[in-house]
């Protein structure tokens, strides 16, 4: 009786004349052009693009067109063309627009093909069954840089598998932007909610609403979900139960509706509920808004306008502080994933764990936009990303450095104080708290109707993720 | 035509032409507006203006071409037209060619069901590629086809050539049978009587076949997306949204530019042949 191995065998072992003559000339080829074998063993097939490098084959990595377009241009032109040639790897770069990665990212899945390195804009975590887990290469850069910060390390740890299912690439602090002269005229304060809750009527008096979204983009979930931890208001506790339905939590939920309602009904219009993530900066840009909360693009954006007026008079803030907590969402969380079907594993890695120890140029060439994952990438760490983004050139000067207080002090991850779950994240794609919020600032829903409906859609969604095993 | 009915004419038309036309002009208008004047919500969006929002005559001193050049230059748009153009004209091609024999067959030699088929067929068509995207991307990776200008001319006939036999068959019913009966008295084939006599009658459903298949082709997005990710290899319609909308922030003249530019030559060929899509389009209408 024979088995499939014994065929096997059988098989490789019957070698006939021909077969010799015609291995032996493809190895007297090879031999003959790439000069015998490497001096190590590589995972890769085929010949060396650059001689005595380490890895070998293709690797295609899909991220978001960066709004600065100059970082692309860099990355993709000089930057992986040098990692590429030391690494003795063709890299090759897609952009797409961020509002497409979520679908991207699942007809990938669905297709179980794609790129070897897939960036999120925000914590992917219902992904997980579809990626490598990651931490071998984040204990590799943690033990050159030092650890990595808290953000980074919960958007992307998931305690109940003791995985990365990510690897946190970089950060953006989601710094409130206004018009100080608007806030000057109607003499408005923005250091708590209440003085915004006061404020916002008035500068909708003088002609410049508040503008903070209540749709179904990213910056609207990002934003309301830190209003509610400035008022107590948590998705989720430390251990990643739901527990917005309960006690404190529910209080906070409902102030934390009843002063965006009373924001909405007083200082802003009706577009806040059907903006995109573009909307607020194109708003601001304009000299329509006072008040908006984003990344640095708008002040950026408004720089390059060539309306020195307006760009001068856009200063930055932190998030208003709450009774409870002044603490924010990440305004990005970039977030490189591995997928199973990847072909490339080890030269992604490679280029995740080489871009970290080298991010001081990402950080510069983005405009202080990409902070890195691991501020110890930048040696010096935050006290040299505050000297560096005070000598920005733009005025109000040193207007920046505040960026490094937020990073520092105020930047948390989806889902504080637990860690991105796949609740969280399916909670933020499906977009439940800009409907909640919209429902009650349109009267629909009373706050407490509101935080008990979502609370019910919660509780579904992480029982789905518990059955999965992955909360 | 008395004068008073031509007047009545014209008032209808001239304000709908406006109308249609409104769109083109604020597209020319805004590309080659300055950053600083687009952004200013005092500026007139539909005039060049200085600083203070006025308006000059020499217009063009207060314009700018640096967003067509951003978009010529630094990113791939010639690229994405010829891609497009090359996708679109593989694509009318394979459509002629299916559409043709199958609506002829549909007209002439399916009989009584040959209706209820090709509304079978025109129902394909309204499968939606929000369902479609999904499947037919595993099948093109099967076939090693992602990042290629093949898969979008090997899916794209999934739907122009139901709604093309659909209408080609009503055109074809409009021809008598009369004439290829003549021919084929006269010892012609059937193919050749389908190629000689009725071919050059039905130019007008053709045409109307080679226009809209393109259109389509140009303006499809979904597939155009889900296949394709290199920047070099996408169409008009999936490059622009990716490329001139970056992070949070749109390039506005760039993406006025981009879109006005594959618009005009459209609007000059349906211009062109007005009249025979017109026909085309009603030719099965009334039989």
């Amino acid at each position: 009786m024979t088995d499939a191995s014994d065929e096997l065998v059988r098989e490789s072992s019957a070698l006939t004349r021909s077969d010799l003559l015609k291995g032996g000339t493809a190895a007297a080829f090879a031999v003959g052009m790439f000069g015998g074998l490497p001096e190590k063993s590589f995972g890769f097939a085929g010949p060396m693009k650059f001689a005595k490098k380490q890895l070998a084959g293709d690797l295609r990595i899909l991220q978001w067109a960066h709004f600065v377009p100059a970082y692309d241009r860099w990355l993709d032109g000089e930057y992986v063309k040098r990692w590429g040639e030391a690494n003795d790897v063709e890299v090759k770069v897609d952009h797409i627009n961020n509002a497409l990665l979520y679908s991207t990212g699942a007809s990938q899945v669905a297709a179980q093909s794609g790129h070897d390195l897939f960036w999120f804009i925000s914590p992917p975590s219902t992904f997980q069954k579809q990626v490598i887990p990651l931490n071998d290469i984040v204990q590799e850069v943690s033990k050159k840089l030092g650890p990595m910060t808290k953000v980074a390390r919960k958007s992307t740890y998931n305690p109940k598998t003791k995985q990365f299912y990510g690897f946190p690439d970089d950060y953006a602090p989601d710094p409130v932007h206004y018009r100080r002269s608007y806030l000057q005229e109607a003499g408005v304060s923005l250091n708590t909610w209440e003085d915004l809750r006061k404020g916002a009527p008035k500068l909708k008096a003088i002609g410049h609403p508040v503008g903070l979204g209540m749709s179904n983009e990213i910056d609207s979930n990002m934003l309301l979900a830190s209003l509610l931890y400035c008022y107590g208001g948590f998705i989720q506790n430390e251990e990643n139960r739901i527990v917005i339905g309960q006690g404190s939590n529910r209080k906070g939920a409902i102030e934390a509706l009843q002063v965006m309602r009373d924001i909405y009904r007083n200082g802003m219009s009706d577009e806040v509920f059907a903006w995109t993530a573009a909307s607020n900066n194109q708003a601001f840009v304009a000299g329509r808004l006072s008040v908006a909360l984003n990344a640095i693009s708008i002040a950026r954006l408004a720089e390059n306008s060539g309306n020195t007026a307006l760009a001068d008079d856009t200063w930055l803030a932190s998030i208003p502080r709450g009774p409870v907590m002044r603490l924010g969402n990440e305004h990005v969380m970039g977030v490189f994933v591995i997928w199973k079907f990847a072909k490339n594993k080890e030269a992604a890695k490679k280029y995740l764990v080489d871009q970290q120890l080298g991010y001081r140029e990402h950080f510069i060439r983005s405009g202080y936009y990409n902070f890195p994952a691991w501020t110890g990438a930048i040696k010096g760490g935050f006290k040299e990303i505050r000297r560096m983004t005070a000598q920005d050139a733009h005025k109000p000067k040193g207007k920046y450095t505040i960026l490094t207080t937020i990073a520092e002090r105020y930047t948390t991850n989806p889902g504080h104080p637990g860690n991105t779950t796949p609740v969280i994240d399916e909670i933020f794609q499906t977009w439940l708290l800009p409907q909640m919020f919209a429902e009650v600032a349109q009267g629909k829903l009373t706050p407490a109707e509101g935080v008990s409906a979502f609370a019910r859609k919660a509780n579904t969604i992480y029982r789905k993720w518990k059955n999965q095993g992955l909360v | 035509m008395t004068l008073r009915q031509k007047s009545l004419t014209y008032a209808v038309v001239v304000p709908f032409a406006i109308l249609l036309a409104f769109p083109f002009y604020f597209a020319l208008v805004t590309m080659f507006k300055t950053n600083l004047d687009l952004a200013d919500v005092e500026h007139s969006p539909y005039l060049y203006n200085d600083l203070e929002g006025g308006f000059h005559w020499d217009f063009w001193n207060y314009a700018t071409t640096e967003h067509v050049r951003f978009l010529f230059e630094d990113t791939n748009y010639p690229k994405w037209l010829l891609n497009t153009l090359l996708v679109g004209a593989a694509v009318v091609g394979i459509t002629l060619l299916l559409a043709m024999p199958a609506g002829y067959a549909l007209a002439r030699l399916a009989g009584g069901w040959g209706q209820t088929a090709g509304v079978g067929i025109f129902l394909v068509y309204l499968v939606p590629p929000t369902l479609l995207f999904l499947p037919l991307s595993r099948l093109i990776t099967q076939l090693d086809l992602k990042d290629s200008l093949w898969s979008l001319i090997l899916i794209y006939p999934s739907f122009t050539v139901p709604f093309a036999t659909w209408l080609l068959m009503g055109f074809f019913k409009t021809i008598p049978q009369e004439l290829e009966d003549a021919a084929l008295v006269d010892g012609a084939s059937r193919l050749k009587a389908l190629y000689l006599i009725i071919l050059p009658i039905s130019l007008p459903g053709i045409l109307t076949v080679v226009i809209f298949a393109f259109s389509l082709c140009v303006n499809e997005f979904i597939y155009a997306f889900t296949f394709i990710s290199s920047s070099e290899q996408r169409t008009v319609s999936a490059g622009i949204p990716n490329d001139l909308i970056r992070g949070d922030v749109f390039f506005w003249q760039s993406l006025m530019a981009a879109t006005l530019i594959p618009a005009i030559p459209l609007a000059l060929l349906y211009n062109a042949f007005l009249d025979r899509f017109i026909k085309g389009f009603t030719g099965g209408a009334f039989r």
